[in-house]
C-alpha cells in the first residue's frame, strides 16, 4: 500500500509542477548573445516550401535571413538544426495569460444542480477601470496592457507547449475589455506587448453581483443600450465641438468613449461563442450596429460556417474541448444525445472551417493543462484538418487575423524572431519541444517530467558564497533532468530563478542568477561541481573579482522516487521532523480549474492542526497526523447543506506543498509553497 | 440546380409568365397534401364528418367532401379526427433566459434574443399536437420583457420559428411574484423595490409616467428637427421607455400575470388612467370574481385548468372559472406555463366541459382561437378555413378524450412530427447513443464530479416561478 501511494506522489509531484507558484520568477533569462544561427534544420517557414536542409538566422530580435543557401555569421551562436525542425512561433489566439486570476468564493446553490466540485463555479471578479461609469464587467475601456504580470507559470507552461505569442484579456464579464497581443517573454508588460489594443472582447455572461444584468435576456439589452448610448454620445460630441458656444456641455464618458472604434468598425470586437445559437446571436447583434465580428470559441463554428464565410467572420477556434467530466452514476439521468454528439463532433469543427472557407486561428480557450494543447490539435487532425492547416491556425491565420500579419505569422526576414523549434514533426505524438526563441532570444524550457530520473543536483542546498566581504548565506533549490536544470535562490543574494544552467554527468554545474548584493543587482554566474552531497565553486559578478561558494545538500533526496518501498525501511519524501508550521499558499486544481486555497498549519510533534481554507470556505482540521508518507487531515465542509467530508493526504518538501483531497463529490490536487 | 429552377421561374412569375399555383408563394415546390376523410373539428364552422382537407403551399386550400387529389400526397385518416393546431397563449420553452429579476421594470429585454430552437420541449408540444407559443418573460419584475409569438419548426433556425405578423407584447406581473422577487438578495445588494402589492402598482404607475414624458421629449425632439432648429442633440433612446410607448399607442400587447381580484381590478383602472388596453391576463385564477369587468375592458383571460391553492394567491381559485369567464363574454384559453402540461393541453380544456359545461365548441376554442386571439394571429391560425395557414394535428380519437393522442402534426402544410416515423427512428437512436457513449469524449472520467441525477433535474413545470432558471 505505501509503495502505491508512493508511486501515485511521485507522478503527482511529476504532474503538478504545472501548478506549483512560482512567486518570484523572472522570466526572461537576459542572455549577452544575440545572434544566433540555427543550421542544417528543417525549416518550415509557413510563407513559403519547406526548406528540408536551412538556416535560420536571427539577429538583434529578428529574423535576419531564412534558406537554404543561408551561412552562419560568424558571431552568431550556432545551434545545429540536424533532425530538428523549425517553425514560427506559435499564436495562442485567446487566452488570459497574464491577467489577475479571478478568486473563487463558494457560491451556495440551491436550484443549481449539483454541488461538486465539477459544478463549483467561481465568483466574478471583473477587473473595474477607474472612474468609470459603469459596473465591472460593462467597461469597454478596461485595457489588457494595464493589468498584464511577465512570467508566472501559466506562461511559461504556454511556452513549453511551443507558444510564443497570445491574445490576451481578462476573462470576466460582459465588455470585457480590450485585448493585448503578447510576446511570451521580457521582463516588462511594456517588453511583452506586440499589438495594444487589438479588439474589443465581449462575453456573454451575466453579471454574478445580482445587479443587472443578472441574465442573458438583461445582457442584449444592456450590450444593446450601451451601443446606442455611444452612437448618441458620438453625436453629441461632434455637435458640441463644431459649436460649444451657447450649447451645454455634453458629460464625458470613457466607457461610451471606448464603443466609438467599434462602432467605426475599427475595431474588432472579440465576442466569445459557442453553440449555433450563441454565434447567430452574436452575429446578429454584430449586424444590428454594423461591428465587426471575430467569434472566439466556436464549438459549433461548422454549423454557421455558411453564413461565417459570408459576412467574413473569423473564428478563434477554441481547442478546449467538451468532454464529459462527471462520474458514472447508475441512478443519474442519462446524458442526452445531443451532448453526447456535440463532444463527438467538436474536433471535426476545424476541418469543415477549411471547406467552408471560413478564416480560423486555433487558441487555448482556458485550457488549464497545455498537455491537452497538443493532445486535442492532433484529435483535429486525426478528424480531417490537413497538418499544414493545422499549422497556419497557429501562425500565419492568427497572424492575420489579429493584424500582425506583417510582423508575425512565418518565417521570413524581417519579421520577429519567434521560433517554435521541435525535435520531430510538431504534430507527430512523440514530438518535442527543443527551442523556443522569443523576440530573438532563446527561452529556457522546462525540462520534460516524469520521464527521467532526477539528477545528483536535484534537492535543497545550503550555500555559503564568499564574494569577499564574508560568507553569504544562500539557499539553492535544483530540479535536474538529464542534463537539464532549473532552480531558484532564496537568502543573501534575493530571490530569483536561476537560468542558462546546465549539469554535467561528472557532476559539473552551472548556471546564472541575478543576484542582489549591496543594494545592486548583478548578474552572477556560478561554476562548479557536485560530489555527493556537496558542491563547491566559483562565482561571477559583473564589475567584482571573482568569489567562491561551497555547499551542502540538506537531507534525503527532494524528489521522491517511484519505487517500491521495502517494507520496514524508511525511504523518507517527508522529513519526519519537518516542521510543517506555517502558512501554505496552494492552488487547487478542480476539474480543468484552478483555484486559490490557503492552509494554515500548527505541527506538534505527530499530530497538525490549523485551518484550511479552499473554495469550500474556510474549515477546521481534524484527525491531523503526520507520518513517514506525509501528513493526512479531515476537514468538513458544508456544501450544498450538507456536510463533507474531504480526506486531505499531501507531502511537503522544503516550503513547497503537494496533496490530494478526496470526498464523496469529488477528488483534488494541490500544490503550493509556504509564506515566507 | 433544382435551386436554380426554382429560381428561373420566380423570375418568370415576374415577368408575368402563367405558372402553377405551387411556386407562386411559401415553400416553393412542397407537394400538395389531402388528409383524407377525416373528423374535421374546424372550431369556428362546426364538426364535419367524412372531410377531405388540401393543403397547398403551406395554407388550406379547400375542405369539403371528396376533394379532387391531383397530385398531392393523400393521407388516410378515416376514423381520425384533425383539429386546428394548439396554440399555447403562456410558454417558457425554448427560453435560455426567463427572468431578469435585478430591476422592477425590464422591459428592455427581449425573449426574442435567447430563443433554443433545439429544445426538445419543442418537440414534445409538437407531439401534444400545439403549434404556436407565446414565448414570455418570467413574472418577477412588475413590468417584465417582450414576448415573442413562435410557430413550432422545430429542427429549422430560430428566424423561421418567428409567427409573422403576430403583434408585439410586454409581460407584467402582478402579486407574489414581483413583490417576492425583493427578498432575499445577495451579500451587499439592496432589497429590491417592492415589497408590497401597493409598490407593485406604483413602480407601474412611476414606469407609465416616465415613459409619457420620454415620448414628449422625442415629441418636442421632432417637432425642432421641422422647424430646422440648430444643434439638436437627439433624446437618448431608452429601451426601458420605448416599449411602454408603443403599449401606450397601441402597438404592444400587454400579458399581465396576475392571480387576486383585486389586482385585476387595479391593473384595469391604471391602464385606463394611462390610456392603454390590457391584452390578456395570465393565469386569473380570480377571474370569475371580476368576469364582467374583465369583458367589459375587453381583455382576455389566459387561465390554468385547476392548480386551486398551490400557493397563497390562488387558494381561491376554482374549476368553474372558464366557464364562468366563457358565459360572461371574456375571451379565455387555457395554457401551459409548463414544457410538461403544454404536451396535454387538449385534457387542460376538457376540463372545462367538465367543470362547466362548456359546450364541445367552446371548449375547443379555449386552446385554439381564443388564444390565437389573444395573439393577434386569429387570421391566420386557430380554426379550419380556406385560406388560413396548415397548422394541423390528426388525432387518433377525439382529442377531449383522454385515450386520444396525436398521429400528426403541420405546421405551415409541412409534417413536423409523425408518431409512426418516430417509433421507427427510436432503435436508431439507441443504437446511435450505444455507440456515442463509447467514444472517448463520452466515457466517464475516474473520479469526475457526481453527475445531475433526477432528484436534482430542472422542473419543467414553471408556474411562472421566479427563479426558474436564473438563480446564479
Amino acid at each position: 500500500m505505501p509503495a502505491i501511494r508512493l508511486r501515485i506522489f511521485a507522478a503527482l509531484l511529476a504532474s503538478a509542477f504545472i501548478f506549483i507558484p512560482r512567486p518570484n520568477f523572472v522570466t526572461a533569462q537576459r542572455s549577452a548573445i544575440d545572434t544566433y544561427a540555427i543550421t542544417n534544420a528543417r525549416v518550415v517557414t509557413v510563407a513559403g516550401p519547406v526548406i528540408d536542409h536551412g538556416t535560420v538566422v536571427i539577429r538583434d530580435g529578428l529574423i535576419a535571413a531564412v534558406g537554404a543557401n543561408v551561412t552562419a555569421p560568424p558571431d552568431a551562436r550556432v545551434i545545429d538544426g540536424t533532425g530538428l525542425t523549425v517553425y514560427p512561433g506559435l499564436i495562442d489566439s485567446s487566452t488570459a495569460l497574464g491577467m489577475p486570476q479571478p478568486s473563487p468564493t463558494p457560491t451556495p446553490s440551491p436550484g443549481v444542480a449539483g454541488a461538486g466540485f465539477g459544478q463549483f463555479r467561481p465568483e466574478t471578479s471583473a477587473i473595474s477601470a477607474l472612474n468609470s461609469t459603469q459596473p465591472p464587467g460593462l467597461q469597454p475601456e478596461v485595457l489588457a496592457e494595464d493589468f498584464i504580470k511577465p512570467g508566472g507559470e501559466q506562461i511559461e507552461a504556454a511556452r513549453n507547449a511551443g507558444i510564443t505569442t497570445a491574445l490576451t484579456s481578462p476573462r470576466q464579464g460582459i465588455w470585457i475589455g480590450q485585448s493585448a497581443l503578447i510576446n511570451l517573454a521580457g521582463d516588462t508588460p511594456q517588453q511583452m506587448i506586440v499589438r495594444s489594443p487589438v479588439a474589443l472582447h465581449v462575453g456573454f455572461t451575466p453579471l454574478r453581483t445580482g445587479n443587472y444584468p443578472n441574465s442573458l435576456v438583461g445582457v442584449f439589452a444592456s450590450l444593446r443600450q450601451m451601443l446606442l448610448d455611444a452612437q448618441r454620445y458620438r453625436q453629441a460630441h461632434q455637435t458640441y465641438e463644431r459649436s460649444p458656444r451657447g450649447m451645454r456641455r455634453p458629460n464625458q464618458d470613457r466607457s461610451l468613449a471606448a464603443l466609438l472604434p467599434v462602432l467605426d468598425g475599427t475595431m474588432p470586437v472579440v465576442m466569445y461563442a459557442d453553440r449555433e445559437r450563441e454565434i447567430s446571436r452574436a452575429l446578429d447583434l454584430a449586424q444590428e450596429f454594423k461591428l465587426l465580428p471575430i467569434i472566439a470559441g466556436g464549438l459549433e463554428a461548422g454549423r454557421v460556417a455558411d453564413r461565417l464565410r459570408e459576412s467574413k467572420v473569423p473564428v478563434l477556434l477554441s481547442l478546449n474541448f467538451p468532454r464529459r467530466i462527471t462520474a458514472a452514476l447508475p441512478e443519474a439521468d442519462a446524458e442526452p444525445v445531443r451532448i453526447l454528439r456535440e463532444r463527438v463532433e467538436a474536433p471535426k469543427t476545424a476541418a469543415k472551417l477549411v471547406v467552408a472557407r471560413v478564416p480560423f486561428a486555433f487558441q487555448s480557450g482556458a485550457l488549464t493543462n497545455m498537455a491537452d494543447f497538443s493532445v486535442n490539435l492532433l484529435r483535429a487532425i486525426e478528424n480531417g484538418l490537413s497538418r499544414d492547416d493545422a499549422l497556419r491556425a497557429l501562425t500565419l491565420w492568427p497572424a492575420q487575423i489579429l493584424g500582425v500579419a506583417d510582423r508575425l505569422g512565418t518565417i521570413e526576414a524581417g519579421k520577429i524572431a519567434n521560433l517554435t523549434i521541435t525535435r520531430g514533426d510538431l504534430f507527430d505524438r512523440n514530438a518535442r519541444i527543443s527551442h523556443v526563441f522569443i523576440d530573438g532570444r532563446s527561452i529556457d524550457l522546462r525540462p520534460e517530467v516524469g520521464g527521467a530520473q532526477a539528477g545528483a543536483a536535484t534537492g535543497t542546498w545550503t550555500l555559503n558564497v564568499n564574494l569577499g566581504s564574508g560568507d553569504i548565506a544562500v539557499t539553492l533549490v535544483l530540479q535536474q533532468e538529464g542534463e537539464r536544470l532549473r532552480g531558484s535562490i532564496q537568502g543573501g543574494l534575493g530571490s530569483s530563478e536561476i537560468a542558462n544552467a546546465s549539469a554535467g554527468p561528472s557532476g559539473d554545474l552551472r548556471f546564472t542568477v541575478p543576484a542582489t548584493f549591496e543594494g545592486q543587482t548583478a548578474e552572477a554566474t556560478f561554476a562548479g561541481r557536485i560530489t555527493g552531497n556537496e558542491m563547491q565553486g566559483t562565482v561571477n559578478v559583473v564589475g567584482r573579482a571573482p568569489g567562491s561558494f561551497t555547499g551542502t545538500k540538506a537531507g534525503a533526496p527532494a524528489m521522491p522516487v517511484a519505487s517500491p518501498t521495502p517494507p520496514g525501511e524508511f525511504r523518507s519524501a517527508v522529513k519526519v521532523n519537518a516542521h510543517l508550521s506555517g502558512t501554505w499558499i496552494l492552488s487547487i486544481k478542480i476539474g480543468t480549474q484552478t483555484f486559490p486555497g490557503t492552509l494554515n498549519l500548527d505541527h506538534n510533534g505527530r499530530s497538525i492542526t490549523g485551518l484550511l481554507q479552499s473554495p469550500f470556505g474556510t474549515t477546521p482540521l481534524t484527525e491531523g497526523t503526520v507520518d513517514f508518507e506525509g501528513f493526512h487531515f479531515i476537514s468538513r465542509a458544508r456544501i450544498d447543506g450538507r456536510v463533507v467530508e474531504m480526506a486531505v493526504e499531501g507531502n511537503t518538501d522544503g516550503n513547497e506543498i503537494l496533496g490530494t483531497v478526496d470526498s464523496e463529490i469529488g477528488f483534488a490536487l494541490f500544490a503550493g509553497f509556504r509564506k515566507r | 440546380m433544382r435551386r436554380l429552377f426554382i429560381h428561373l421561374l420566380t423570375c418568370s412569375l415576374l415577368a408575368g409568365f402563367l405558372l402553377p399555383e405551387t411556386f407562386a408563394q411559401g415553400r416553393a415546390g412542397t407537394p400538395d397534401t389531402l388528409i383524407r376523410n377525416a373528423t374535421v373539428l374546424t372550431v369556428t364552422r362546426g364538426t364535419l364528418p367524412n372531410a377531405d382537407l388540401l393543403i397547398r403551399n403551406g395554407k388550406i386550400a379547400s375542405v369539403g367532401k371528396n376533394l379532387n387529389v391531383g397530385n398531392a400526397r393523400v393521407i388516410d385518416a378515416t376514423g381520425k379526427y384533425l383539429m386546428p393546431g394548439i396554440v399555447d397563449c403562456h410558454s417558457h420553452s425554448m427560453l435560455d433566459a426567463i427572468n431578469e429579476g435585478s430591476l422592477s421594470v425590464t422591459s428592455m429585454t427581449r425573449m426574442n434574443d435567447v430563443l433554443n430552437p433545439h429544445d426538445v420541449d419543442l418537440y414534445r408540444a409538437l407531439a401534444g399536437g400545439v403549434t404556436a407559443l407565446n414565448l414570455l418573460h418570467g413574472s418577477a419584475n412588475a413590468i417584465g420583457g417582450q414576448n415573442t409569438v413562435v410557430k413550432i419548426k422545430y429542427g429549422r433556425p430560430v428566424k423561421e420559428f418567428l409567427f409573422p405578423g403576430a403583434m408585439p407584447g410586454i409581460k407584467f406581473a402582478l402579486g407574489e411574484n414581483p413583490k417576492r422577487s425583493s427578498f432575499n438578495p445577495q451579500p451587499g445588494q439592496q432589497r429590491r423595490y417592492p415589497a408590497t402589492r401597493m409598490g407593485v402598482e406604483e413602480v407601474i404607475r412611476e414606469a407609465f409616467t416616465r415613459a409619457r414624458d420620454y415620448k414628449k421629449t422625442w415629441d418636442e425632439y421632432r417637432a425642432g428637427l421641422a422647424r430646422r432648429d440648430q444643434n439638436l442633440i437627439p433624446p437618448r433612446r431608452d429601451l426601458q421607455l420605448e416599449p411602454l410607448v408603443e403599449v401606450m399607442e397601441g402597438k404592444r400587447y400587454v400579458h399581465a400575470h396576475c392571480y387576486r381580484a383585486d389586482e385585476i381590478l387595479m391593473l384595469i383602472s391604471l391602464a385606463n388612467e394611462f390610456g392603454f388596453k390590457i391584452k390578456t391576463f395570465q393565469h386569473t385564477l380570480e377571474g370569475y370574481k371580476v368576469a364582467k369587468e374583465i369583458a367589459q375592458h375587453g381583455a382576455g383571460a389566459s387561465i390554468f385548468a385547476d392548480n386551486w391553492a398551490y400557493k397563497i394567491e390562488a387558494y381561491d381559485a376554482i374549476p368553474y372559472n372558464a366557464a364562468i369567464m366563457t358565459r360572461a363574454g371574456v375571451n379565455v384559453s387555457m395554457n401551459s406555463d409548463s414544457d410538461e402540461r403544454a404536451r396535454r393541453l387538449n385534457i387542460e380544456a376538457a376540463k372545462a366541459m367538465r367543470y362547466g359545461d362548456l359546450s364541445e365548441e367552446e371548449t375547443l376554442k379555449l386552446i385554439t382561437w381564443n388564444p390565437a386571439w389573444q395573439l393577434g394571429i386569429h387570421d391566420r391560425v386557430g380554426s379550419i378555413e380556406v385560406g388560413k395557414d396548415a397548422d394541423l394535428a390528426i388525432w387518433n380519437g377525439h382529442p377531449l378524450s383522454v385515450y386520444s393522442r396525436v398521429e400528426t402534426t403541420f405546421v405551415d402544410g409541412e409534417v413536423f412530427f409523425d408518431r409512426q416515423k418516430d417509433l421507427a427512428r427510436r432503435a436508431d437512436l439507441l443504437k446511435e447513443r450505444a455507440q456515442l457513449e463509447q467514444a472517448e469524449p463520452n466515457r466517464p472520467p475516474s473520479g469526475g464530479a457526481s453527475p445531475a441525477t433526477p432528484r436534482r433535474r430542472r422542473p419543467t413545470n414553471h408556474d411562472d416561478d421566479i427563479w426558474e432558471g436564473e438563480q446564479p
